[in-house]
C-alpha cells in the first residue's frame, strides 16, 4: 500500500507534531483533567497510524518494529503493576499512593498525583502500542 | 520480607499471575524459560492458597479483609478472603498446576508452534489470575473487569489450534460470552443506579432497605446477572458454545476450561445472588424456584446428550454442562447442606472433570482417535491414563470414597431438608445416567481386545505425572474431604448468614 501524493505527505508532517504533543499533553494532565491515559495513549498511536497511511506501511513498519509495540506492551502494563508494589515495599497496602510516602502536592497543580502520573505514562505506552499492533494485525490480516 | 509477603497474600496471589503474563509475550522464541515461569507460578499459586485457606481454617472462618490503596471499603475496592474465596483459590491451583505440568513438553505440538504455545501460557496465567480475582473480590465492577479478561482469554485459549474448527468455536463463543457481558455490565449498573454502591457489602445493606420501592429493577438486575453470568457458565439451557469450544481447544485447555473457568463465572454469581441480594430476597423474588429448576433440567437433559455423543471430548463436555447442574441445584435450595454440597461439588468436579480431558487429550495424541467406539482395548496400552479416567468417571459417577460422592451426599441431605424430593431424584438419576455415558469408555478401554497392531502407548512422564496427582487429588478429596469440607461448610453457612 503507497500512496503518492505530496499534499497528503506534507499535511501529514506538518499536523504530526501538533497530534503527538497534544496525545502527550492529555496523558501527562490525566491525574487534573477529563481524558487520561487511555485518550491520550490512543491521540498518540492514531498520529502514528496516519502516518503509516500516508507514507506507506513498510515506511511506518521501519520507525516502529514489531518488536518495540511486543515490548512497550509488556512492558507498559508490568510498570504498573511494579508501581503497584510500591505499596507494599513500603508496608501499605497495594497501589498506596501518599499512605505510601508519596508527595502528592498542591491539588490541581501538574505535580499534585503522586503515583498516578507515572502509572498514567505505564498506560499511555501500552495504549498506543496496542492500538499501533491492532492496526498492523488487521492490516496484515494474521489473524 | 516474609511478613510483607504474608500481609499482602490476597492481592498478590492475583497480581503474581498477571505480571508474569505481561512479561510472557517478549520471550516468544524462549519456551523453555516461558514453560519454567508458568510452573513457578502454578506452585506459587499453590502454596499461596494453601496457606490463605489454613489461615482461614485456624481462625475459625474469620475473613482477612484487604483494602486496595489503602482506601477503606465504601470507596475503595475491598479484597475479602473468607472460606468461598479460600476453597475456591484453592481449587483453582489445585488444578492449574497438572494443567500446566501436562502442557510442558506437550503443548507445541497440539498448538502448532512454540510461539503460539508462548502466547497459550500468556492466555493461561492470565485466566489464572482472573480466577483468583474473582475469588477474592468483593466489589462488583470488579467482577465486572475480572469475568471480562477470563473470557478474553479462555477465547484466545479456545482458538489456540489453528484448524478452522477452533476459530470457529472461538468465534461463536466470543459472541454469546460477549452477549452475557452486556447484560452483566447492564445488572450491575441497575444495583449502582439504585444502591449507590459497587461493594457487595453496602449494596447487600442498601438493597434490603429500599427494594420495595424499586421492585422491577431488582428483578430485572437478578435476571440480568443470572442469563449473564449463566451464558458465561454454561448453565443447561445457555451452554450451546460450551461443547464445540471444550471439543476444539487444546487438552490442558479443555481442561482448565471445564473445571475452572465456568466455575470462576458460577462462583460469582453466587456471590452476587447470595451477597448482594440475600437468601430471603433470593426466596421473594423465586429466583430460588428458577435456579432449582434450571439446575435439576440440566442434570437430566444434559447427561441425556451426552449419552448420544459419540466423540469423547464432547461428551465430556456435555457431562460439565450437566455436572454444573448440581451446583446449580445447591444453589437454588438456599439452605446451608444443599450449598455446602454445591461448594464442595464444584471444587470436586474441577478436579475430576480436568483428569478426564487430559486423559481424553492424551488418548487423542496418542491415537489420533476421538471417537468412544475406537477406543477398544486401550487400558492395556495405556495403562496411566486410563486408570486416571477411570478415576475421573468413579468420582463423577458419585461412588463413594471419591470426590464426587461426597459433594452430591450433601445435596442430597440438602434436598430432602428442603422437602425437594424431585432435586434427590435429579442427583440420583444424575449419576446413575452419568455412569451410564462415562463407563461404557471404560469397559470398552479394559475388556475390549485391542487391533493387533498396537503401538499406543502412555504419553511422556510430566504428562502421566500430572494425570497421577489430580488423580490422586480426586481420592484424596473423597477418602479425606475434612478441610476443603469445612471449608464449603463455612462459605454455605456465611453465605445463607447474609440476610
Amino acid at each position: 500500500m503507497k500512496i503518492r501524493d505530496l499534499i497528503l505527505k506534507r499535511i501529514t508532517t506538518l499536523v504530526l507534531p501538533f497530534i503527538q504533543v497534544y496525545g502527550f499533553y492529555i496523558i501527562f494532565h490525566g491525574q487534573i483533567s477529563p481524558g487520561g491515559s487511555f485518550a491520550g495513549g490512543i491521540i498518540v498511536a492514531l498520529g502514528y497510524i496516519a502516518y503509516a497511511t500516508a507514507f506507506g506501511v513498510d515506511e511506518g513498519r521501519a520507525v516502529v518494529p514489531e518488536k518495540v509495540t511486543t515490548y512497550a506492551e509488556s512492558y507498559g502494563t508490568l510498570w504498573y503493576a511494579l508501581l503497584g508494589l510500591v505499596g507494599i515495599a513500603k508496608g501499605v497496602p497495594f497501589l498506596a499512593n501518599k499512605l505510601a510516602g508519596i508527595d502528592v502536592g498542591v491539588p490541581g497543580t501538574i505535580s499534585s498525583g503522586g503515583l498516578i502520573a507515572l502509572l498514567s505514562i505505564g498506560i499511555g505506552i501500552k495504549v498506543a502500542s496496542t492500538m499501533v499492533s491492532l492496526f498492523f494485525t488487521m492490516l496484515e490480516e494474521e489473524v | 520480607m516474609v511478613t510483607a509477603i504474608r500481609d499482602h497474600l490476597p492481592v498478590l496471589v492475583v497480581v503474581a499471575p498477571l505480571c508474569v503474563s505481561f512479561v510472557l509475550p517478549t520471550l516468544v522464541r524462549r519456551l523453555r524459560l516461558a514453560e519454567g515461569l508458568t510452573t513457578l507460578i502454578a506452585v506459587i499459586g499453590l502454596s499461596g492458597a494453601g496457606y490463605l485457606a489454613s489461615l482461614v481454617l485456624s481462625g475459625g472462618g474469620t475473613s482477612t479483609v484487604y483494602s486496595m490503596g489503602g482506601w477503606p471499603a465504601p470507596w475503595g475496592v475491598e479484597l475479602v478472603v473468607g472460606s468461598a474465596a479460600a476453597l475456591m483459590l484453592l481449587t483453582a491451583a489445585m488444578v492449574s498446576l497438572p494443567a500446566v505440568l501436562f502442557s510442558v513438553n506437550h503443548l507445541s505440538q497440539e498448538v502448532g508452534s512454540s510461539n503460539r504455545a508462548v502466547w497459550f501460557y500468556t492466555l493461561f496465567l492470565l485466566l489464572y489470575g482472573a480466577l483468583a480475582g474473582m475469588a477474592v473480590t468483593n466489589d462488583i465492577f470488579n467482577v465486572y473487569v475480572l469475568v471480562e479478561v477470563a473470557m478474553l482469554s479462555c477465547c484466545g485459549m479456545v482458538a489456540a489450534r489453528t484448524d478452522s474448527r477452533a476459530a470457529e468455536s472461538a468465534l461463536t463463543y466470543l459472541i454469546l460470552v460477549s452477549l452475557g457481558s452486556a447484560l452483566l455490565l447492564g445488572g450491575i449498573g441497575l444495583i449502582y443506579i439504585i444502591t449507590g454502591h459497587l461493594n457487595m457489602g453496602y449494596a447487600s445493606q442498601e438493597l434490603s432497605r429500599i427494594w420495595q420501592d424499586y421492585p422491577r429493577v431488582v428483578r430485572l438486575a437478578a435476571s440480568f446477572f443470572l442469563v449473564g453470568l449463566g451464558v458465561k457458565s454454561a448453565l443447561f439451557p445457555l451452554h450451546v458454545w460450551l461443547p464445540d469450544a471444550l471439543s476444539c481447544a487444546p487438552s490442558p485447555a479443555s481442561a482448565v476450561l471445564s473445571g475452572l473457568a465456568v466455575k470462576g463465572y458460577l462462583i460469582c454469581l453466587m456471590k452476587v445472588l447470595y451477597n448482594v441480594f440475600g437468601g430471603s430476597l433470593i426466596q421473594q423474588l423465586a429466583l430460588d424456584k428458577i435456579i432449582t429448576v434450571l439446575g435439576m433440567a440440566g442434570i437430566i437433559a444434559a447427561s441425556l446428550f451426552a449419552l448420544a455423543q459419540d466423540e469423547l471430548k464432547r461428551r465430556l463436555a456435555f457431562s460439565t454442562v450437566a455436572q454444573l447442574g448440581y451446583a446449580l441445584l445447591g444453589m437454588g435450595l438456599v439452605n446451608a447442606s444443599a450449598l455446602t454440597g454445591a461448594l464442595f461439588y464444584m471444587a470436586a468436579h474441577a478436579a475430576s472433570t480436568a483428569v478426564l480431558f487430559l486423559a481424553a487429550g492424551a488418548i487423542v495424541t496418542a491415537t489420533g482417535k476421538k471417537r468412544v467406539s475406537e477406543l477398544a482395548g486401550i487400558g492395556r496400552k495405556m495403562p496411566v491414563t486410563m486408570a486416571a479416567f477411570t478415576v475421573g468417571s468413579l468420582s463423577l459417577a458419585g461412588v463413594p470414597l471419591f470426590a464426587g460422592f461426597v459433594g452430591k451426599w450433601n445435596l442430597l441431605l440438602g434436598s430432602l431438608e428442603a422437602g425437594n424430593w424431585l432435586g434427590a431424584a435429579a442427583v440420583i438419576v444424575g449419576s446413575v445416567l452419568c455412569g451410564a455415558y462415562l463407563f461404557p469408555v471404560i469397559r470398552a478401554a479394559y475388556l475390549e481386545p485391542a487391533p493387533s497392531d498396537d503401538k499406543r502407548q502412555d504419553p511422556g512422564w510430566l504428562q502421566k505425572l500430572s494425570m497421577i496427582l489430580l488423580g490422586a487429588a480426586v481420592i484424596i478429596l473423597g477418602v479425606m474431604p475434612g478441610p476443603f469440607l469445612k471449608l464449603a461448610r463455612r462459605a454455605a453457612v456465611d453465605f445463607i448468614a447474609v440476610r
